[in-house]
């Protein structure tokens, strides 16, 4: 088996995105420097961005900050500090390096972190966010506000749970009035709620192009490079402008019949965040297979859209209320998360499913062994599980990791797997049909 | 006649199979060393040995299959492939009725769910920690003065097996140490140390299947009082293979006669040209 396959597409998306992001880091460099524009630190999952936007305001994701300092391997040293201060070893390693890269003053990019003028803590299924940023605020003595976004407990949020988020936004909009010194535009906010919208158009039409085959791009590792500006520009122009140079670009490979790899052999589903310390060597062990992730539920994290939600100018409140309560992958119960990956494998024609289980992230991670179970038993879908670590280089055992991938994609081509369509999802008749599941709309 | 090669690098033992297709398959030369600190030296002279066993020389040794930890460290190997496929078309080769395999290594413990073709269906692996591996016994046999070949016989002499606190490799010492002091004898000490590493081997494969026949595999296998524990647990018979420990390399093997099946005609290859 030849470990040379190429594993990624470098188009005008990857420099464009290059550019985003470092303006995005100069402004929050500028900010530290000067004190403005306005900086607030939230959370990725189901961010409300759109309010920033509506005030100028720039927002500084941790989770951003702490995967950049993995990628570049510069991450186990805020974590021992933060160990060394007494967060414990199975503390979420991103609130780990963040706060020890904090308190050290290491930043991932070339100029200064802001001192936020806010921090918001918008917790979506994760309360380890709620100390996290707690912590954040009294060690930079910025603002706090806790902005509680209620877990989804049945189907869909009540008409009370999106009434309590809305008041809530509507406290954080006073709070940005008196912080910003300037008067909430509602005609500024229904424009970045209309941005947001014909953003997660063009991205949802980009993950669409995955069920082609070849896939022209990779839900995975490719979606990555995405998410850095469908997080920070979602609400913008700039954001739009990208989103619609990038749907262009990946519709022109798809007609071109061109995939992520010359000959794509295996189509597999990703849950869960990728190993950020080892990313290149994750990389790879798909590239040798010349396996194509084409669609991934961590690429849902900050907003679940391709089944259809849209943010709503028409009532950007609610919208936003809606996004942040149902429409994100961490406030969704196991149910219908199990819905999503089983969607991603009958409609995107998957072969098998690969589990990240992330060691130092117990809320997320917890239930993904009866997941394995569900898919492997109930539906036959092969699937692999492994262990490592999205932020601590301790966690991640590269061996090992590469003998379970080779292992699982040996099988899979001494089945056959490659030489005819994917396996067939078992379980009862039709897509969707299991009453187990929920169908998401 | 051809032959093909299979070389398993375990992290403790390194086995090497030739097996020859003549009208019917055979493993007609094996060998075991042990895998030392030179990875590739170890493959090298399991191989050669293995050779010697079957009366060839490397040069009729059509085709080579590395597996196990080390495979990517045979330098005269043509292809390389995990343990966990090899392990399956191995048992299925010596016991075709294997549906699970359960393989015991040095540092791994992994259960492997095989189709009625000898096919992985889906596995588990530990992870990250040896506990219920052949180094846990190792262990335990060093703190009690015993040698490995000595502990499973001991072990089912026990008569009131002590409860281990631990299936970690590196704290049973000091549990062992602790049973000790309390005047408890050895063979009790070694059938808690056996049933405390098949609870954890049967609970791994439980996440895979535990359909029958099931198959033993793997260096530990040699351990008859592992065996005795295994199926205590289970409540099931295991197939065991004498040669148990050669699982991985049998399957390795069958791989590498399949592989110069599809190349014969145009590999011009030698095993011996790349000692």
């Amino acid at each position: 088996m030849a470990d040379t396959a190429k594993s990624e597409y470098r188009g005008e998306i990857h420099s464009r995105q290059k550019e985003l992001m470092s303006a995005w880091y100069q402004r929050l460099d500028e900010a530290a420097r000067t004190g403005a524009p306005a900086t607030v630190e939230l959370m990725i999952s189901g961010n409300c961005v759109e309010l920033l936007e509506a005030f100028d305001a720039v927002p500084l994701y941790p989770e951003i900050n702490a995967l950049q300092l993995a990628i570049r391997h510069q991450s186990l040293e805020p974590i021992l500090l933060a160990e060394e201060l007494g967060y414990a070893a199975d503390n979420c390693a991103y609130v780990k390096a963040d706060i020890g890269a904090l308190l050290k003053g290491i930043s991932p990019a070339a100029g200064k972190l802001p001192k936020p003028s806010l921090v918001l803590c918008n917790f979506v299924g994760c309360n380890t966010y709620i100390k996290w940023f707690e912590h954040a605020a009294v060690f930079q003595g910025s603002p706090l506000y806790m902005l509680d976004v209620p877990f989804l407990r049945a189907d869909s949020p009540s008409r009370e749970d999106v009434t309590y988020v809305v008041r809530q936004l509507r406290e954080v909009v006073k709070m940005l009035e008196a912080i910003t010194g300037r008067k909430f535009d509602y005609g500024r906010f229904r424009h970045a709620v209309e941005c947001s919208r014909r953003v997660e158009d063009a991205w949802s039409r980009i993950k669409l192009l995955a069920q082609r085959r070849p896939s022209p791009f990779d839900a995975y590792f490719d979606a990555i490079t995405l998410m850095g500006p469908l997080y920070v520009y979602r609400a913008s122009p700039a954001g739009v402008e990208f989103f619609d140079i990038a749907l262009r670009e990946l519709e022109a490979r798809a007609a071109r019949g061109e995939g992520v790899y010359d000959q794509e052999k295996f189509r597999v589903v990703l849950e869960g965040p990728p190993p950020y310390p080892y990313f290149r060597a994750f990389r790879d062990m798909f590239a040798k297979w010349r396996a194509c992730p084409v669609a991934s539920t961590y690429s849902t994290v900050g907003g679940l859209w391709e089944f259809g939600f849209r943010h709503d100018a028409e009532d950007p409140f609610e919208a936003v209320a809606l996004h942040m309560l149902e429409h994100n992958l961490t406030n969704r119960n196991f149910l219908q998360r199990y819905a999503q990956l089983r969607r991603y494998v009958e409609d995107w024609n998957a072969h098998g499913l690969i589990i990240h289980f992330v060691k130092s992230c117990r809320l997320f991670s917890a239930g993904q062994g009866d997941m394995r179970d569900y898919f492997t038993r109930v539906l036959g879908v092969p699937t692999l599980y492994i262990e490592s670590d999205l932020e601590d280089p301790r966690y991640f055992a590269e061996a090992q990791t590469k003998n379970r991938m080779d292992a699982f994609f040996e099988a899979l081509e001494h089945a056959g797997a490659h030489r005819g369509l994917p396996l067939a999802v078992s379980g009862p008749a039709g897509p969707h049909a299991n009453p187990n599941l929920k169908v998401i709309p | 006649m051809r032959f093909a090669a299979g070389v398993d690098v375990g992290s403790t033992q390194t086995k090497a199979v030739i097996a020859a297709d003549d009208r019917s398959l055979r493993i007609v030369g094996r060998a075991l060393v042990d895998t030392g600190a030179n990875v590739q030296k170890a493959a090298e002279n399991g191989f050669l040995a293995a050779c010697r066993e079957a009366r060839i020389a490397p040069r009729e040794v059509g085709f080579v299959v590395g597996t196990g930890y080390g495979r990517y460290r045979i330098a005269f190997g043509n292809a390389q492939m995990t343990e966990i496929s090899c392990h399956a078309r191995g048992a299925h080769f010596t016991f075709p009725s294997t549906r699970t395999v359960i393989d015991m290594g040095g540092q791994d413990a992994k259960a492997i769910s095989v189709s009625p073709a000898g096919e992985v269906r889906d596995f588990v692996m530990n992870d990250k920690c040896a506990a219920g591996t052949g180094r846990f016994l190792a262990n335990a046999a060093d703190v009690l003065g015993i040698t490995l070949d000595e502990i499973g016989p001991l072990s089912l002499q026990g008569r009131f097996p002590v409860k281990l606190t631990t299936v970690c490799t590196v704290f049973v010492e000091s549990d062992i140490l602790s049973y000790l002091a309390q005047g408890k004898k050895p063979e009790d000490i070694l059938g808690g140390v056996h049933l405390a590493i098949a609870r954890r081997t049967v609970s791994l494969a439980r996440r895979v299947s535990l359909a029958p026949e099931i198959t033993l595999t793997g260096g530990v296998a040699r351990n008859l009082g592992m065996v005795r524990a295994l199926e205590q647990v289970l409540g099931a018979t295991l197939q065991v293979s004498p040669e148990a420990h050669f699982t991985g390399a049998i399957g390795a093997a069958l791989f590498a006669l399949e592989k110069l099946d599809r190349s014969f005609e145009s590999s011009v290859w030698s095993a011996e040209s790349r000692l």
